[in-house]
């Protein structure tokens, strides 16, 4: 199992993408800091914020499309055809071909996911909100150990939801176009959320509440109980990934 | 040793293996026979578990290939091109391939020689010819020393250095006494390169024995695959 995942931490690592994304994603949002400071500052003085305590973690959704990315090539690589004279071929070939118990495979791949992603997620937060303490001084408290935790258990939650969409899905582009689009033009969910607020506790905006303290949302859901749907949910849509690709041909 | 009792197979609710059986032992060259679309590729894919069949079994000295635990130290197998991410290197596509199966990293240098690719080791596999293609994924086979080879049509679309170059590894695998099976639709390169031949059509196995029993009566392999084929109703318009 150890060499499996020496296997796919290679494999990520080694994708000229996956490099974008892990360095997208720490730099994008201490970067989003510096240049959102004079705008912050002025709505900080004039109490049109928020909660300020929210302001760095804010920010710090931007360099989740970084994770997103690191997420959905992990698996997109998998089907992307390998040349042009041979459709059909596959790097998945090979990967079955070398790992061919596909539970364990699953679980090496995640496992490699989850390191590299969980490495960024503390990596931009430790940045970001160093940054945002730098820049803002006093107008903006240090946020709590367990916020950060929270912050960064959210970071890596979404990239595994976007992991098992792209497996369901064996198209890379298709899912992070779907994902860019709701997390950022419209929310599908905040939609819902007008004809019923149940729609609140949907994968991709129940997350949130377990650190961000002034949602858009009426609703409130205590963290905790943010943390416990959505992995739940990023639960119910592995294993569903896992059943589909156990059943399907490769 | 390779074992294929049986396969059966559909796709789109079509028949593609009908009941196919076949043997390839240690120390020869099977040859897979077929034309196009007979089901070659299907049932290469049953025997590696990347497809499921219907009904059946595709054994590898006794079990089935997704079962063995480093299946790389048992199988190798080259489906078409080499697999290699078109932004890797090859060097980096045998580093994680040998990592996966618990393979010392020195063996990437080591196959990387013996297919000739040493000097191209950095060079990434979206810039590699078809041939040398070919060899990364012989390359990737050879990784784990393994006592049996499967080839999806080695020798389609090599120059002629190409196919000489493939025959005699072929061989020489053969004579260090590995079981040798590979797929090809065209007979009279396998003519030259198998002891034994399978013959498919249509997904059904319509004849299998040693070159000169598959040959038979016939002048030539090729007039016999296409007496056997005849009887299966292809014809091409004159
Ligand atoms: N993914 C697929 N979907 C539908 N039919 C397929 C698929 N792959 C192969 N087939 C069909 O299965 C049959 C056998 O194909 P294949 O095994 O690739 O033949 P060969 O390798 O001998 O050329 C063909 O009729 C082909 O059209
Ligand atoms: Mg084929």
């Amino acid at each position: 199992m150890a060499g499996m995942i020496r296997a796919e931490l290679g494999k990520l690592l080694g994708l000229p993408t996956a490099r974008v994304g892990l360095v997208l994603g720490v730099l994008i949002a201490p970067l989003l800091v510096l240049v959102n400071a004079p705008a912050t500052r002025a709505s900080l003085a004039d109490g049109t914020f928020g909660d300020p305590t929210d302001l760095g973690f804010r920010n710090l959704g931007i360099g989740l499309l970084g994770a997103l990315i690191l997420g959905v090539v992990s698996v997109s690589s998998e089907y992307t055809s390998t040349g042009e004279d041979s459709p059909g071929v596959r790097q998945l070939t090979v990967t079955l071909a070398a790992m061919p118990d596909r539970t364990r495979l699953l679980i090496a791949k995640a496992t490699a996911l989850v390191a590299v992603v969980t490495a960024q997620g503390v990596g931009t937060a430790t940045a970001t909100l160093g940054l945002t303490e730098l820049v803002h001084g006093e107008a903006v408290p240090a946020p709590s150990p367990a916020r950060v935790a929270a912050a960064v258990l959210y970071w890596v939650l979404t990239t595994l939801l976007a992991f098992a969409l792209t497996l369901i899905a064996r198209n890379g582009v298709v899912t992070l176009t779907v994902l860019i689009l709701n997390s950022s033009v419209v929310s599908l969910s905040y939609l819902l959320y007008k004809v019923t607020p149940l729609a609140a506790y949907l994968p991709d905006i129940v997350g949130a509440h377990m650190f961000i303290r002034g949602m858009d949302l009426a609703e409130r859901i205590p963290p905790v109980t943010a943390g416990l749907v959505m992995s739940a949910w990023v639960t119910a849509f592995l294993a569903l990934a896992a059943v589909i690709f156990h059943r399907r041909d490769a | 040793m390779i074992a294929i009792d049986r396969l059966r197979k559909s796709k789109n609710r079509t028949r593609i293996l009908r009941d196919v059986s076949f043997e390839a032992r240690p120390g020869r060259v099977t040859g897979f026979l077929g034309p196009n679309g007979a089901g070659k590729t299907s049932t290469l894919r049953v025997l590696l578990g990347l497809d499921r069949p219907e009904s059946g079994t595709a054994l590898v000295n006794g079990r089935p290939y997704a079962s063995w635990p480093r299946p790389l130290t048992m199988v190798g197998a080259v489906l078409d091109g080499s697999g290699a991410h078109r932004a890797r290197s090859a060097r980096a596509h045998l580093r994680w391939v040998a990592a996966s199966n618990g393979l010392p990293r020195g063996r990437v240098g080591e196959v990387l020689d013996l297919v000739g690719l040493a000097g191209d080791a950095r060079k990434r596999a979206g810039r590699f010819s078809l041939g040398m293609s070919r060899r990364l994924g012989l390359a990737t086979a050879m990784l784990g020393d393994p006592p049996i080879l499967v080839l999806d049509e080695p020798v389609n679309g090599l120059d002629p250095a190409g196919i000489r170059w493939i025959r005699d590894f072929l061989r020489t695998s053969a004579a260090e006494g590995r079981t040798v099976l590979l797929s090809s639709h065209l007979m009279g390169e396998l003519a030259e390169i198998a002891d034994d031949v399978v013959v498919i059509d249509h997904g059904q196995v319509v004849a299998h024995g040693t070159v000169a029993e598959v040959t038979g009566e016939h002048r030539t392999l090729e007039d016999a695959f296409f007496a056997l084929t005849a009887e299966a109703g292809r014809t091409w318009p004159a």
